[in-house]
């Protein structure tokens, strides 16, 4: 581009700058829900920071939860029968009311209080009516949300206090490291399998002369054309004959078969490597396999870089494949993991959600940032040559 | 010579081995058994019964099917020029020899690597009607005149726009490839254009988009065919927004997608003959929207060598 | 071959390029599920509850595990039950023991996927109507479809209306006195709604019918309409008290405003939350099962309410009834031992004085909180119940107007269109005279559809294997 003058290069980077924000801010409001405590979750206006609060109470320093900002001159008031604690107006409750007692009163400005976590099982949590100057309130990132979030990921209810852990149950007990370890077997045999079968077939049709390759090819090439649904109805049938059904073969084995556009991709690089050396290579009578193996694949690792990670990022983030075609507990990625338990009976509430998708993303970021120039030089490619 | 050639062909069938077993167990088998089945009454637990055009003269008339096609048409037609004109401008603001270009780029092409569950989860959040960080944004914008912001996934008449919007953070993928092709744009056109005294709309509309015009089709193309088989995110936001009573396409059917429909007629109802016929019309039509494409694309993408 | 094998009908061209294939991969395909073996039958059940409600039934199955030694059931809990079900049973790996949504059976046992119960209860030499004896009269008859019994319940409830006391109180209505007529409800309704002086948002609601979203199917029964008519066809638009269901849905969204109802609901947390609008005092009324106590426990402590029958509309009773419903999927490798454990489910200790005496049904019904859907219950579970008010709920289920949803094989998209349709009514989207017109168009077709169907599946069954036994319901 021309030099372009000042204000116009102003002009540049304040959309740059703004619309990188936009591209950024989901992301980060993803991390910042996932650290906060879940009632901080649902306030309006949103807030960014996630805070905890403490306070004196009965000469002890309680971590407490504002429930409500009192805006008018109240009383807390006590059910003599329950101990339940509420709010109400002063002047609404009677001084001989027999069922509810006045503990306390409150000024407008003042906050009505919950202990979070009462120290005794089953006890009821302290509640009060505090001035804003009695509450410290100050920034603290809810790290527990994580391994919490990974928890309730798992199936098996957790174990009873005082009743002997149960038989191992391995379709229940799966939980979050399961699913990684699922995920991970399908991401690194598929990718194994994608870059393996690809080359191999890409260099059939990029290197070597015979009857029948382009007709072949062509019918490749065509068969990109059909869309997953179509396949869809029958494939499962094809994976129920061979028994896959329930195990996380569907998963991956057909990468070790071949795809169309990875072999369309692999043939382009192919060719572009100088016939000279196959021939050189012939010349002192090796065979194809050992050209193939020994003088194109080593010139390769581009291409086979890019397969490895356009599969690696398919697979990880494959939800269609696991929903359709997983269906034990123990078998689950966890694309699949994650959408179950959203949608589990009872719903999930979002900082834990918002947890639980980071450890899902995180795996794909930090994958970019150790293969950043794989990651643009291969989508550059597969677009210009296509 | 003749075993020679023998030899020929034996080693090329042997290095496209995998694929000849792959293509034919996962792709072309397939293929023909959908086109058998969509002529049958079919469930997968029970026997494919022929019956003929019977569910093809079905689709004609399923009401459910027609509101499938537009929800996708619609989606379609608003992502997709949407996608490119997103795409294309942040590529030609990416390509003002800007300093920090890869803070940038790594900034716009994150959203498009991150699993699509996973953003689903999060534009669910966002997109909450109440405590959702879009409408907390909007709330004041739309209070200037008295109004509030949708509920996005709540209202069938913003559930797609809304779905549109969390396709464009995703369009990173296809801006790389964008950049990619205006760098490769010989940069003595630009100089010449600019001694010719050639303004910047003009030098865009002249030299640098013809000069991109195939990797416009392509991401154009790519793009369509993404755009009619949306069904992770529609899914999933779907399924969320009806606390999960097996009604997918919520609200109201405003995001009831082909895919989408297509998948619950096959495993949700077990009606596979049917669902088959559904997957046939639609590969029909895709392939012949391709079609079309390609050859306005004959005529209007300029190929330089 | 056997049944349902998907490529006994495929020409023989198509089927040996696909066979030579599976041949080849056949070799790589290796199980891998787990070998557990402890000397028992493994048993394998998918439960579609999570948290303490898989508890329940988790403790249920322990029971059932020490109760013998020869089986073993594992506990699986499943999100979306209903979906993997069918996937995993058509593709040859069902669970031995599923729970399953009443709305699905009859679907279910009509595509083949379900083993009826009836054969098991005559090899035990007890005729099925006599076996179902032990259950309340309207627990009785909802696994039943065409004749056969395809599933049983293993935990009931009533369906009732609970309202927070504190905010009738708050608004100056007598807080034991719930609506008992729809006027009465509409007008405790309007009482009980408030909005923002400044902005005119809504803050809180007297009742939403979509609050919770479960029950909007039974829309035609509360007014005493009818999903099929007395010839068995679907009959929804041109049933008057049906549609005068869906226009009382209707008019809740226009009295209050559609926009301002939207915005306030999607400030909604879930269910299983305190940020569930009951619970947070957002929605003062709703109609919910028995199950609410155990929530309410755990998520709003503070909570206090009441319940009573659903407000009456057309003069007489109404008392939905909902269960859980257990059921046996084709393609068990243990059809024996699952029935053993059915039946666990489907017996109590009549006698049972403690907690720790409680076994099978009243085990599950115990913790989940629910009322036990056979007839006699134990002193300790009538005494001892968690919920104080489960005499209310029993006495509700044996009563004259207590109904529940319809078994058709075609009642899973029936409620399903339902569904669709009372989204679009509410919404405004369309009249309920459109809408319901369209699920009569589009269900007319698909229960004809379900029959000829049926009949296609029937006669090819039989033409394969005569001596087989048939498949189908017809």
């Amino acid at each position: 581009m021309p030099k372009a003058n000042p204000a116009a290069r102003f002009a540049v980077y304040a959309l740059l700058v703004g619309l990188g924000g936009l591209f950024g801010v989901p992301l980060l409001w993803l991390l910042v829900t996932s650290l906060k405590p879940v009632e901080q979750t649902m306030s309006n206006p949103p807030t960014w920071l996630p805070y905890a609060h403490y306070s004196e109470i009965g000469g002890k320093r309680v971590d407490v939860v504002l429930d409500a900002r009192v805006t008018e001159p109240s009383v807390l008031v006590e059910d003599v029968a329950t101990g339940r604690r509420d709010l109400r107006p002063v002047g609404s409750v009677a001084a001989d009311n027999p069922t509810l007692r006045v503990v306390g009163m409150a000024e407008p400005g003042w906050w009505l209080v919950t202990e979070r976590n009462p120290a005794a099982v089953g006890s009821r949590p302290i509640r009060e009516v505090l001035p804003p100057e009695a509450i410290e309130s100050r920034v603290q990132f809810r790290w527990q949300n994580y391994p919490e979030a990974l928890a309730a990921m798992r199936g098996s209810p957790p174990d009873v206090p005082g009743v002997p852990p149960r038989k191992p149950n391995p379709e229940q007990d799966a939980g979050f490291p399961q699913f990684f370890l699922n995920t991970v077997i399908v991401c690194v045999l598929g990718v194994i399998g994608a870059v393996l079968s690809n080359a191999l077939v890409a260099y059939g049709f990029a290197r070597l002369r015979w009857p029948g390759r382009d007709v072949f090819f062509a019918i490749t090439l065509a068969t990109m054309m059909v869309p997953f649904p179509v396949l869809m109805v029958p494939l499962y049938g094809v994976f129920k004959n061979l028994g896959w059904i329930g195990t996380l073969l569907p998963l991956w084995a057909p990468a070790w078969f071949g795809g169309a556009f990875n072999i369309f991709l692999m043939r382009q690089f192919f060719r572009t490597i100088p016939e000279e050396l196959s021939e050189a290579a012939r010349i002192d009578g090796a065979s194809e396999w050992r050209i193939f193996w020994t003088v194109i694949l080593p010139l390769s690792k581009p291409v086979l870089a890019v397969v490895a990670l356009f599969h690696f990022l398919f697979a990880w983030n494959d939800f269609l494949g696991p929903l359709l075609f997983l269906t034990r507990r123990q078998t689950y990625t966890l694309a699949l993991a994650l959408q179950q338990y959203q949608s589990q009976q009872g719903g999930v509430q979002w900082h834990y959600l918002m947890a639980a998708s980071a450890v899902v993303i995180l795996p794909v970021i930090v994958l970019f940032f150790l293969a950043q120039k794989t990651f643009v030089q291969g989508i550059a490619t597969t677009g210009s040559k296509g | 010579m003749k075993s020679a050639a023998r030899r020929r062909v034996l080693a090329g069938l042997g290095f496209t081995s995998p694929w000849i077993i792959g293509l034919a167990t996962f792709t072309l088998y397939p293929v023909l058994a959908s086109l058998y089945f969509s002529f049958c009454d079919y469930s997968i637990l029970q026997q494919p019964v022929w019956i003929g055009l019977e569910n093809y003269q079905r689709l004609a008339g399923d009401e459910v099917f027609w509101i499938a096609l537009r929800n996708t048409a619609v989606y379609a037609a608003l992502a997709v020029p949407l996608g490119v004109i997103a795409s294309l401008g942040l590529a030609l603001l990416l390509n003002c020899n800007v300093r920090g270009l890869p803070i940038f780029r790594t900034l716009f092409y994150l959203p498009s690597i991150v699993p699509v569950v996973a953003s689903s989860m999060l534009w669910l959040w966002i997109f909450n009607g109440e405590y959702g960080l879009l409408n907390a944004s909007l709330a004041p914008l739309f209070a200037l005149w008295g109004g509030a912001p949708p509920a996005w996934l709540g209202d069938p008449a913003w559930a797609k726009p809304a779905l549109v919007l969390m396709s464009l953070w995703g369009v990173g993928n296809s801006m790389v490839i964008y950049l990619a092709g205006l760098q490769d744009v010989p940069r003595e056109l630009y100089e010449s254009a600019e001694l010719d005294g050639v303004g910047v709309w003009r030098r865009f509309w002249h030299v640098t988009l013809p000069m991109i015009s195939p990797v416009v089709y392509f991401n154009f193309i790519m793009g369509f065919i993404g755009a009619m088989q949306i069904f992770t995110q529609a899914f999933i936001l779907s399924a969320a927004a009806n606390n999960g009573d097996g009604t997918l396409g919520s609200p109201a059917r405003s995001t009831l997608f082909y895919t989408i429909h297509l998948y619950s007629t096959a495993f949700q109802d077990l009606r596979m003959g049917y669902a088959s016929a559904m997957a046939w019309v639609f590969f029909l039509i895709i392939a012949g929207l391709t079609w079309a494409a390609n050859a306005v694309a004959e005529r209007r993408v300029h190929y330089s060598s | 071959m056997p049944p349902g094998d998907f490529s006994s009908r495929i020409p023989l061209a198509i089927r040996r390029v696909g066979l030579v294939a599976a041949l080849v991969l056949s070799g790589l395909a290796v199980s891998c599920r787990p070998a557990e073996s402890d000397g028992r039958i493994q048993l394998s059940y998918w439960e579609k509850w999570t948290g303490a409600e898989a508890a329940a039934m988790q403790a249920t199955v322990d029971a059932f595990n020490a109760s013998q030694d020869r089986i073993r059931v594992n506990l699986v809990t499943t999100s979306q039950v209903d979906r993997k079900l069918l996937v995993a049973t058509a593709g040859g790996d069902p669970p031995d023991v599923a729970g399953l949504w009443l709305a699905s059976v009859a679907s279910f046992a009509d595509r083949g996927a379900l083993l009826p119960l009836d054969d098991f209860m005559r090899a035990d030499g007890v005729e099925p109507y006599v076996w179902l004896e032990r259950y309340t009269p309207v627990y009785a008859t909802m696994g039943q479809h065409g004749g056969r019994t395809f599933g049983l319940p293993t935990t009931g409830t009533a369906v009732a209306l609970h309202w927070n006391k504190a905010l009738f109180r708050e608004v100056g209505l007598d807080p034991e006195r719930p609506p008992r007529t729809l006027a009465e409800l509409e007008e405790f309704s309007r009482r009980l709604t408030k909005r923002d002086p400044a902005t005119g948002a809504i803050t809180q609601m007297g009742f939403l019918p979509q609050e919770p979203p479960w029950f909007l199917w039974a829309q035609p029964l509360w007014f005493g309409g009818h999903y099929f008519d007395e010839s068995g066809e679907i009959a929804i638009a041109s049933d008057p008290q049906s549609v005068a269901g869906y226009e009382w849905l209707r008019e809740q969204s226009r009295e209050y405003g559609l926009a301002d109802v939207q915005r306030f609901m999607s400030g909604f947390g879930p269910f299983a939350s305190s940020q569930s609008p009951f619970f947070s005092g957002k929605v003062a009324m709703v109609f919910q099962g028995v199950w609410l106590n155990n929530f309410a426990r755990q998520y709003a402590p503070a909570l206090e309410y009441g319940v009573a029958p659903w407000p009456t509309v057309t003069g007489d009773p109404f008392a939905l009834t909902e269960a859980d419903m257990v059921v046996i999927p084709r393609g068990t490798k243990h059809p024996e031992a699952s029935w053993e454990f059915v039946q666990y489910l489907a017996s109590n200790n009549p006698l049972a004085r403690t907690r720790a005496e409680l076994q099978g049904i009243e085990i599950v019904c115990y913790l989940q909180e629910k009322t036990s859907p056979l007839r006699d219950w134990s002193p300790f579970f009538t005494e001892h119940h968690p919920h104080p008010l489960i005499a209310f709920f029993r006495e509700l289920e044996s009563s004259p107007g207590a109904v529940h949803a319809p078994a058709s094989g075609v009642w899973q998209e029936y409620s399903r269109e339902l569904a669709t349709a009372s989204e679009r009514i509410r919404l405004l989207e369309a009249t309920p005279e459109r809408a319901l017109g369209q699920v009569q168009a589009r269900m007319t077709t698909a229960w004809s559809l379900h029959r000829t169907s049926l009949e296609r599946q029937r006669r090819a069954a039989d033409a394969e294997n005569s001596s087989n036994e048939p498949t189908i319901q017809p």
